[in-house]
């Protein structure tokens, strides 16, 4: 039943106001999950920033910090500030400054009903009991009064028939909060009977607090684009070290399966540059691993490369700043030219995915127009050629999938992994709603890496508990502890966020449930690999 | 020429200009990236399920096969059945039919008078019941009642739903108020003034032939300046959304066409990339005269 809206609801006028805390988290409208998980108290998964720490930042939104705002020393601090703010709204709408997405954004700006049809698409707004502020049209809403108050110099009328609001602190700092309240999914889009994207706002917001401000989530920008550009990968392992783990990786692989599986780096005239999310090779080296014993079982003609950037398909910037979005898609297309690749076939990674098939594309000019694929795909061919000997009866066990929503809303790939799944796994059996129409995992946007204050407490309890009330209920017949169960995650954010769900509710210990990735059961599968290629062990 | 068909010409033409003001504005728009969003409904045999060609293995070797029945058929849908409206937010959809309906029925109407008129003057025969009388009659009295009581029923609904209260600005009560006003002020000239058209398919001809007659009803008057009022200020806000859905439907949610060759764009991107970038951050540090090309090439700082 949907519950009453909060009395008295949270306008958007209100984001200016000199309160503590705009809408806290209301733990006792939090969507209930079935039994056993209905004991996993929302409370013991929530976690309240302490005074102290309350002194020190930013958390006046909703009582969580994902930016660590601190407030300006002086009033001199604040006018920078502020200033720097107008300046790009400004620029946000001129040609030469967001030439990327002017259309996509003066469209989503100029025609919002606010008809509210998008509202109960959005998993956040309805996970957290309707919480006025995570409604998707309130922070474009936001966005449209600054304009017409302060954008251009300003229009009265314009801002009257908006609804003025005024740019202060307390409205700097929450809209910055409120980027990152959004997992940039687009369900809200698709539900839009006008096409306003709502989503895009999350990102446009974003991107004019970094690339005018320098404010950014700092997993995604210091410690994410910044540092790939500089060492190599957001992982911080420079060439050396990835060759060395590669080649430990490949040690394991070939002990496991019974024969050679060697990686080969940097060869030239290879058919495929594989890119792998480089968080792969730290915390899941199972999948380069099990892609590496494909392409030698399948006899493809590949490699990866070793040079900065280019062995890791991760691009943060798509989530925050087209600058930096650019440099890194640059990076990756120069190395494939180097190798003279046929073409580029990136890992099981959505963003990375979307990032350089799609939202690159229009930059990549003449000989920078390498062909990219995903390797859901890539895999299925594979698959299809027969070049791999497959048992499914070795995947006898309950299998879900969890839909990327980079891969699959935003680029249409939506069949090529469940052929797959069908092929090997007899007891699949799909979430609600799947496909295109998929939820989020709750980690999108560069969620699943962020875990500041109590962000992974938000991440949890709001952001990824629909996720997780989807995954039970795909497997609601058989949540006993003695059937282990997989949930099919060919994304290493979403395996981020999976892994960190799955501790917080304890369904491994309640239900093991495990998450991996299409290549792990793909292997996992092979008649000529030894039986019990995936190790249930959760981590 | 009186100060009602002096009104009207510039309300009509505030209506136009208004209109093509703004589409030229969207035309005119740089190429963006891309971001479509699945389903595309011109994927050829994968819209059902929301697939695209790059399922295809190799997809940049293989035709892209595309369909603009696809795009025709799910925008209809959009338009006459209000799809998005019903699978996600159902509460609000019978209102929002009706309503749609009402405003559809009366926009005919009010090209068919146009196309009355232009066949008077010309001498096409057979649509002298477009000169006014008992099918006009019909016709305005089902569209004003659909428009009305579809107005009526957001309005209440606006006001009663707390939510949607709250999620209001200025100008989504400031619409519907004034549209009711149009739909019943045009209420009052059907049943006191005006209640076969023939007086507003003497208007209309008046304006298309360039010599409109005076003296018309004052009901009639209020109706109009009301309607045409709305029609001059329509351009301005976000009610466009019915030509505004080409672009955010066609150019920006189904623009899935892939750079093959990386020729289609050339000319278009490089441009773009010679434009000037003036973001402050210091990973940036656009100056107004390094360009797009110059700030991606560097590493920048954090």
């Amino acid at each position: 039943m949907k519950p009453e809206p909060l009395i008295p609801p949270v306008n958007v006028k209100d984001i200016s106001k000199a309160t503590d805390t705009l809408s806290p988290i209301d733990l006792q409208r939090i969507v209930p999950l079935p039994p056993p998980y209905d004991e996993v108290d929302a409370a013991t998964l929530w976690k309240e920033l302490s005074a102290d720490r309350r002194s020190e930042i930013d958390a006046s939104l909703d009582g969580v910090s994902a930016l660590s705002l601190k407030r300006p020393k002086d009033p001199a601090e604040e006018e920078r500030l502020l200033k720097g703010f107008v300046a790009g709204l400004r620029k946000l709408l001129s040609k030469e400054n967001n030439w990327t997405f002017l259309q996509p954004l003066q469209l989503t700006l100029d025609h919002c009903t606010h008809c509210q049809t998008c509202a109960e698409a959005c998993p956040i707004f309805v996970t957290s009991g309707r919480n006025e502020v995570y409604r998707p049209s309130y922070r474009a809403d936001v966005l449209r009064r600054l304009l017409a108050r302060y954008g251009d110099g300003g229009n009265p009328l314009k801002s009257a028939l908006t609804g003025p609001i005024e740019l202060n602190w307390e409205t700097f700092a929450r809209l910055a909060e409120l980027a990152y309240r959004c997992t940039l999914c687009r369900r809200c889009t698709q539900a839009c009977p006008i096409g306003v994207d709502n989503g895009l706002i999350s990102h446009e917001l974003r991107k004019l607090y970094s690339q005018e401000l320098g404010i950014a989530a700092t997993e995604c920008h210091a410690n994410g684009s910044v540092l790939q550009l500089r060492v190599g990968s957001s992982t911080g392992m420079t060439p050396a070290v990835v060759r060395d783990n590669i080649e430990f990786i490949d040690d394991e692989m070939s002990e496991k399966v019974g024969f050679t599986v060697k990686t080969p780096f940097d060869k030239v005239g290879a058919d495929v540059l594989l890119i792998h999310n480089a968080g792969e090779i730290l915390a899941w080296p199972e999948n380069p691993g099990a892609f590496a014993v494909i392409m030698e079982a399948a006899g493809i003609s590949w490699t990866m490369s070793s040079d900065l950037v280019a062995y890791d398909a991760i691009n943060y910037g798509l989530w925050y700043d087209d600058v930096q979005f650019a440099r890194v898609a640059l990076e990756h297309i120069k190395v494939a030219k180097k190798l003279k690749v046929k073409k580029i076939v990136i890992g099981e990674c959505g963003h990375a995915h979307k990032a350089l098939t799609v939202i690159a594309d229009r930059i990549l000019l003449g000989e920078d127009n390498v062909p990219r694929e995903s390797a859901l795909t890539f895999l299925e061919g594979i698959v299809n050629s027969g070049a791999l000997k497959l048992d499914p009866s070795r995947n006898d066990f309950p299998v879900t999938l969890h839909d990327p929503c980079n891969m699959v809303r935003a680029m249409g790939i939506v069949e090529p992994q469940r052929r797959i799944l069908r092929a090997i796994a007899p007891r699949f059996r799909e979430m609600h709603p799947h496909g295109v129409e998929n939820y989020c995992c709750g980690g999108g946007s560069g969620f699943a890496i962020m875990s500041p204050n109590n962000f992974a407490n938000w991440r949890m309890l709001i952001s990824g508990r629909i996720k997780m009330q989807q995954i039970l209920e795909a497997f609601k017949d058989e949540l006993d502890p003695s059937i282990p169960k997989y949930v099919c995650t060919p994304c290493s954010n979403c395996k981020g966020q999976f892994r960190d769900l799955i501790r917080a509710y304890g369904a491994w210990e309640k239900s093991r449930i495990l998450y991996g990735g299409l290549v792990e059961l793909i292997v996992n599968a092979m008649s000529d690999v030894p039986p019990g290629f995936l190790e249930w062990e959760f981590r | 020429m009186s100060v009602v068909a002096i009104l009207g010409y510039l309300l009509l033409a505030g209506f136009v200009f208004g209109s093509l003001y703004k589409a030229f504005r969207y035309l005119m728009m740089p190429m963006h990236v891309r971001w479509e969003l699945y389903p595309v409904a011109h994927e050829k045999g994968k819209v059902a399920y929301g697939g695209s060609y790059f399922e295809e293995l190799d997809w940049w070797t293989k035709p892209r096969e595309t369909s603009v029945v696809g795009e025709i058929r799910t925008i209809l849908e959009e338009v006459f059945t209000l799809k998005a409206v019903r699978e996600n937010n159902p509460s609000l959809w019978l209102p929002s039919l009706l309503f749609h309906y009402g405003l559809y029925l009366m926009f005919l109407l009010g090209v068919g008078l146009v196309v009355g008129a232009a066949a008077g003057l010309f001498g096409f025969p057979g649509l002298g019941w477009l000169a006014g009388g008992k099918v006009l009659s019909v016709w305005g009295a089902v569209g004003l009642s659909l428009g009305t009581v579809g107005c009526a029923l957001l309005l209440v609904r606006r006001l009663g739903d707390a939510a949607l209260r709250n999620a209001s600005t200025p100008a989504d009560f400031l619409h519907l108020w004034w549209l009711l006003a149009v739909f019943l002020a045009s209420w009052g000239s059907w049943l006191w003034a005006d209640r076969q058209y023939t007086v507003a398919a003497g208007f209309v001809k008046g304006l298309v032939s360039f010599s409109p007659a005076g003296g018309v009803p004052l009901l009639f008057t209020v109706q109009l300046v009301l309607l045409g009022l709305f029609l001059a200020y329509l351009p301005w806000s976000h009610m466009t959304h019915m030509f505004a859905k080409y672009f955010t439907w066609h150019s920006v949610r189904w623009d899935d066409a892939p750079n093959l060759a990386g020729e289609a764009y050339r000319e278009k991107a490089l441009k773009l990339l010679m434009l000037p970038v003036s973001w402050s951050a210091p990973h940036i540090k656009g100056d107004g005269r390094k360009t797009w090309l110059d700030v991606v090439q560097e590493r920048g700082e954090s």
